[in-house]
């Protein structure tokens, strides 16, 4: 800022717009400065401590909106109980993350922390964004019997340890209890089984009620045809991940379900983004499969009451959409081991004190701390705890977000009615197994 | 079409208007009262159509998230809730909007002088001199217009990273002045421009140079501010590029600010809305203030009297 | 810093050479200099390093980059390939957003500065009023029309149910109302824009050509068609041209309001090749269809200017 405000007041060009940025610079260095904190290490952390030099470190994720508030939060608690490692977050849209994060780390500019979801981890070890930590790992002495085997397994990437797990978020049953009420249901008896979902739903019919909106987006339709997948016994890709085998008949009983709910009146027509969400918060939707981020939204609404539950078994077994964020380091150009150590120190703390996090919304990644008293109590976030065993995560496979992007079309085409569920997964299947094809060969 | 005084402030045109309802004045032929009827009928209709989204934005952001999507919908907030603008602007706010809107306004500023200025001296080269390679010249800048903002995206940031103006507003200032549009446009207004202006130029014993900053310039004006306008807002309103090149929290420019206050999985329509409107409104009052200006800057009408 | 240099540079030889030559043979490329390092910095050499980029697999992360020749734009050919039929449906996505949005967006503006181009209490607000929706970013007023246009909780529907007119119409997620959605908002959005430069241009044309064909007792339409249009022409081809390229590179409002729905029929091409660039680092392919996209722009605005230019004789 300094830098350009002065050759442009010098030249008398734009001076106003000159001298707005000098202000600017000014304000700038007074924002930087930290707050005194008197205030030692503290016992909280204790086992692995930061002994070196002051340092700063950048911290970078996606965690947009109440998320962000949460981290941030946390950010300061750290921040004034570590008075030698200054954590600056960065907070930006995921899908922006992905653009600029490379983009940084290439040029030099990388942060010292990132988080992201387990399926960009392998992608982006693949493109050397960011570094193997296993020694992290080690330090941290993270045991595998800790966590969920495939949370455990998302941040592995080529056999080394890319990813330090944090958190599950998954699908849940959102359902409406005053519709409930007005239908005649018990509003603490959520359905469980595909024959109570589709009593439900005509009971919440004959009171003009459509109970069960499908969303034709990633958020939530994509979401809830994953689950059903599982559900019904199919899986996205073979095991060795080379197919997209999300056409198998599981697939097909899975999609047409979801289309009949449509057909069969149970759904509008035509859902655009997140109205199945908002007619659910408006006592139009009864029920929205919808994701554990919106658990503290739904609690404090004020003219309505959401009731939160395990998702109903429509299939053969249980079957959860999940996915796991992760703490990862960005490649840096300079070798600054304080800075490595104090992000690792970071790290811990901040999963350590993963109860706090859970509170945005989430389920610690840590099996003890997510059966602990401190999560458990948190509101409504339990039935999601006891779905763990059933969520399923995406493969670890560099380029997976491509290939599974080609599903989400599928789901879009045949929700709104452009093709019949089998022929739209085929069609995916075959464009998905071809990129499958073709990441393997760039990613090697 | 009208006698009235061009640049008469609004108060003297409505007295005007309202004397030539009364009276015939001069030339000015007085509209019939169905005439009249349809104008303000159809303006009416034209108003509400395009103030109900703005006023919408305006409303949502004086609203609780809760509220903001309550159906029945309501144009009135249930309660007034300025929590979208608390979070903007709280102390210690992770969405400096005021600095992203300083950052805005001094990127798109410099651009658009820079813009100007380089713009200016090459299409005057281009429309009032003859040298060898003109043609060519010409012909490969214009036809640059036509490539998508995509192409050069990744080559540009390699090229700013290696500048070392990652994360600053160089970024936002210079790369996108190489554009040929301005040059385009310039050119072609520069060449309508009377020979004979600067033959008499000549004889009297002036260079290009104080042909150029003497005479085609000022005679330019409207072109120049249009050029100016456009670029601002272009700048002004460029989100692709900001989004890919600034990272930190105060560094940014509005659009890409505002891009961090969305989410992905559901949306918090009252600070995206507040933050519309921090954005917007100082724009907006900036507009009020210069359109006559602009407007009246943009056309010619000193040129051809 | 250029300006010294320039003034320094012209040679004052011209006083002396008087009417046949005014300037030293280096003047021009000193005027040039300026805007000549800029766009050789950052367009030329970009718009090279783009082409080269094209004729590789090309992701800047990786280490290596494979050279593929023109492989890039011939699989765009090649039914079955990968990105084939998806590049030519956005294409087509943009070329019926374009004929839509292009017509709207160079007529309803010219009326409209028509009307503000009165003398009329109140110009400066209505001014104002048609400007507004610009100044905002096209984040802002995607995430405002998503929720306007919302098939079954949106305003407009809402709105239309109560004047007892169908309420159920999938602005967002069917074609055609998507693209009855996709236009109409940018249309409300970008209008007061065009309308501004129309407006210029009206104050440009001498109100004693309306007085003369007022004297010969020219209707309204006469006037229009004889005075206003021939003094707008080259307002119009500004306008024109200046809309089918933003038109072309629509990606936001897609993007945002309808995320390509229904089955990617409102993806447009710049939306596919940022998809295809950032989402899935496929530098190469997506710097190859870019170049695809110019040369159909090269060619229709060739198209267009020798139209104007027929009429013109």
């Amino acid at each position: 800022m300094n830098q350009f405000s002065v050759p442009l007041s010098r030249r008398g060009f734009l001076g106003a717009a000159g001298a707005v940025g000098g202000a600017m610079a000014l304000a700038a260095c007074g924002g930087q400065s930290k707050p005194p904190t008197a205030a030692g290490p503290t016992g909280s952390a204790a086992g692995s401590a930061y002994n070196g030099p002051k340092v700063t470190l950048a911290f970078w994720n996606g965690f947009t909106g109440a998320d962000g508030d949460y981290a941030k939060k946390m950010v300061n608690q750290f921040n004034s109980e570590t008075p030698n490692i200054h954590v600056n977050m960065n907070v930006f849209q995921w899908a922006d993350l992905f653009q600029k994060m490379p983009a940084a780390v290439t040029s030099g500019n990388g942060p010292d922390i990132g988080a992201m979801h387990i399926d960009d981890i392998p992608t982006q070890a693949a493109q050397r964004v960011i570094v193997p930590i296993d020694s992290v790992a080690n330090n941290l002495k993270l045991k595998e019997s800790d966590f969920a085997p495939a949370v455990w397994q998302g941040g592995m990437y080529k056999n080394a340890r890319y990813g330090i797990p944090l958190d599950v978020h998954c699908l849940g049953l959102f359902y409406n209890k005053d519709l409930f009420d007005k239908a005649g249901l018990d509003a603490e008896k959520p359905p469980t089984t595909k024959d109570e979902y589709m009593a439900a739903l005509d009971k919440l019919k004959s009171k003009n009620i459509q109970g069960s909106w499908v969303s034709p987006f990633q958020f939530t339709g994509g979401l809830m045809f994953q689950s059903l997948l599982w559900q019904f016994g199919g899986d996205l890709y073979s095991s060795d991940v080379t197919k997209a085998t999300w056409d198998s008949d599981a697939g097909v009983s899975a999609l047409t379900w979801m289309v009949d709910l449509v057909k069969q009146g149970y759904s509008p027509k035509n859902v655009g983004q997140d109205a199945d969400y908002i007619a659910l918060k408006n006592a139009k939707n009864a029920m929205n499969w919808q994701g554990i981020w919106q658990v503290n939204e739904v609690t404090k609404l004020t003219t309505t009451h959401i009731g939160i539950a395990a998702l109903p078994k429509i299939g053969t077994k249980g079957g959860v959409w999940g996915n796991s964020h992760q703490f990862v380091l960005p490649r840096s150009q300079g070798n600054d081991n304080s800075k490595v150590e104090a992000a690792a120190y970071f790290v811990s703390w901040f999963i350590k004190h993963g109860a706090d996090w859970a509170k945005s919304g989430k389920v610690p990644a840590d099996n003890n701390l997510a059966k602990s008293q401190a999560f458990t109590s948190i509101t409504g976030l339990k039935p999601f705890a006891d779905e763990v065993p059933d969520v399923h995560f995406p493969p670890s496979v560099a380029g997976i977000n491509d290939a599974t992007a080609k599903m989400y079309d599928a789901v879009n085409a045949a929700v709104l009615g452009k093709a019949d569920p089998a022929s739209a997964l085929h069609t995916a299947a075959k464009q998905a197994s071809q990129v499958l094809s073709d990441n393997s060969k760039k990613y090697g | 079409m009208t006698t009235l005084a061009q640049g008469g402030s609004d108060s003297t045109t409505e007295r005007g208007t309202a004397r030539s309802g009364r009276v015939q004045v001069s030339k000015t032929h007085r509209r019939s009262l169905p005439a009249q009827i349809g104008f303000w009928a159809l303006m009416a209709l034209l108003v509400v159509i395009f103030i109900a989204p703005l006023l919408w934005m305006l409303v949502t952001s004086f609203k609780t998230n809760e509220d903001a999507t309550r159906i029945p919908l309501s144009w009135l907030p249930r309660p007034w809730d300025v929590s979208a603008y608390r979070t903007l602007f709280g102390a210690g706010s992770a969405n400096p909007v005021l600095r992203w809107f300083f950052n805005s306004l001094v990127a798109a500023a410099a651009n658009s002088a820079l813009i100007v200025a380089v713009d200016a001296a090459a299409a005057y080269a281009l429309a009032r001199m003859d040298f060898p390679g003109k043609r060519v010249i010409f012909g490969g800048v214009v036809a640059t217009i036509f490539l998508p903002i995509f192409v050069f995206l990744i080559p540009n940031y390699l090229i700013v990273s290696k500048l070392g103006w990652l994360d600053s507003l160089w970024a936002i200032i210079v790369p996108s002045a190489g554009g040929a549009f301005g040059v385009f446009f310039l050119r072609q207004f520069f060449s309508t421009l009377p020979r004979e202006l600067e033959e008499a130029a000549i004889i009297d014993g002036a260079n290009q140079w104080r042909i150029f900053t003497r005479i085609v310039l000022p005679l330019s004006k409207p072109a120049l501010s249009t050029l100016a306008v456009l670029s601002f807002l272009t700048n002004w309103n460029d989100f692709l590029w900001p989004v890919f090149v600034l990272f930190s929290p105060d560094k940014l420019t509005l659009p890409a600010g505002l891009a961090k206050l969305q989410n992905a999985a559901s949306v918090n329509y009252p600070i995206i809305m507040a933050g519309a409107v921090v954005a917007s409104v100082p724009v907006i009052l900036l507009f009020i203030i210069a359109q006559r200006q602009v407007i009246e800057g943009i056309s010619r009408s000193g040129l051809k009297g | 810093m250029t300006t010294s240099t320039v003034v320094r540079a012209t040679p004052r030889v011209s006083r002396r050479a008087g009417r046949v030559r005014r300037s030293g043979p280096a003047t021009p490329y000193l005027f040039l200099a300026p805007y000549g390092v800029l766009f050789v910095g950052f367009i030329l050499l970009p718009a090279i390093y783009g082409l080269w980029i094209s004729l590789h697999d090309y992701d800047y992360l990786l280490p290596h980059q494979p050279w593929v020749g023109l492989r890039n734009y011939t699989d765009l050919f090649k039914s079955g390939s990968r990105d084939g039929a998806d590049f030519w449906r956005s294409i087509r996505a943009t070329v019926i957003f374009t004929v839509f949005s292009v017509p709207l967006l160079v007529t309803i503006p010219l009326g409209i500065a028509m009307l503000l181009n009165r003398k009329f209490p109140g110009r400066t607000f209505f001014r104002a009023v048609f400007f507004t929706p610009y100044v905002l970013g096209v984040a802002v007023v995607g995430v405002l029309f998503r929720f306007l246009l919302d098939p079954t909780i949106g305003l407009l529907n809402f709105y239309l149910g109560k004047l007892g007119l169908p309420d159920q119409t999938p602005w967002t997620t069917q074609v055609p109302w998507a693209w009855v959605g996709l236009v109409g908002m940018t249309v409300w959005w970008t209008l007061g824009f065009n309308a501004i430069i129309y407006l210029a241009g009206l104050q440009e044309i001498s109100p004693e050509l309306y007085e003369a064909a007022e004297v010969d007792g020219a209707t309204a339409w006469q006037k229009f068609r004889n005075v206003t249009l021939p003094g707008l022409r080259p307002v119009l081809l500004f306008v024109m041209t200046l809309t089918i390229l933003a038109s072309a590179n629509m990606f936001g409002q897609s993007w945002l309001v309808t995320k390509g729905a229904p089955d990617n029929a409102t993806r447009t091409a710049i939306f596919y090749i940022s998809q295809v660039g950032l989402q899935q680092y496929r530098q190469g392919v997506a710097a190859a269809m870019s170049y695809v996209v110019a040369i159909i722009l090269i060619c229709v605005s060739l198209l267009m200017f020798r139209l104007f230019r027929q009429r013109d004789v």
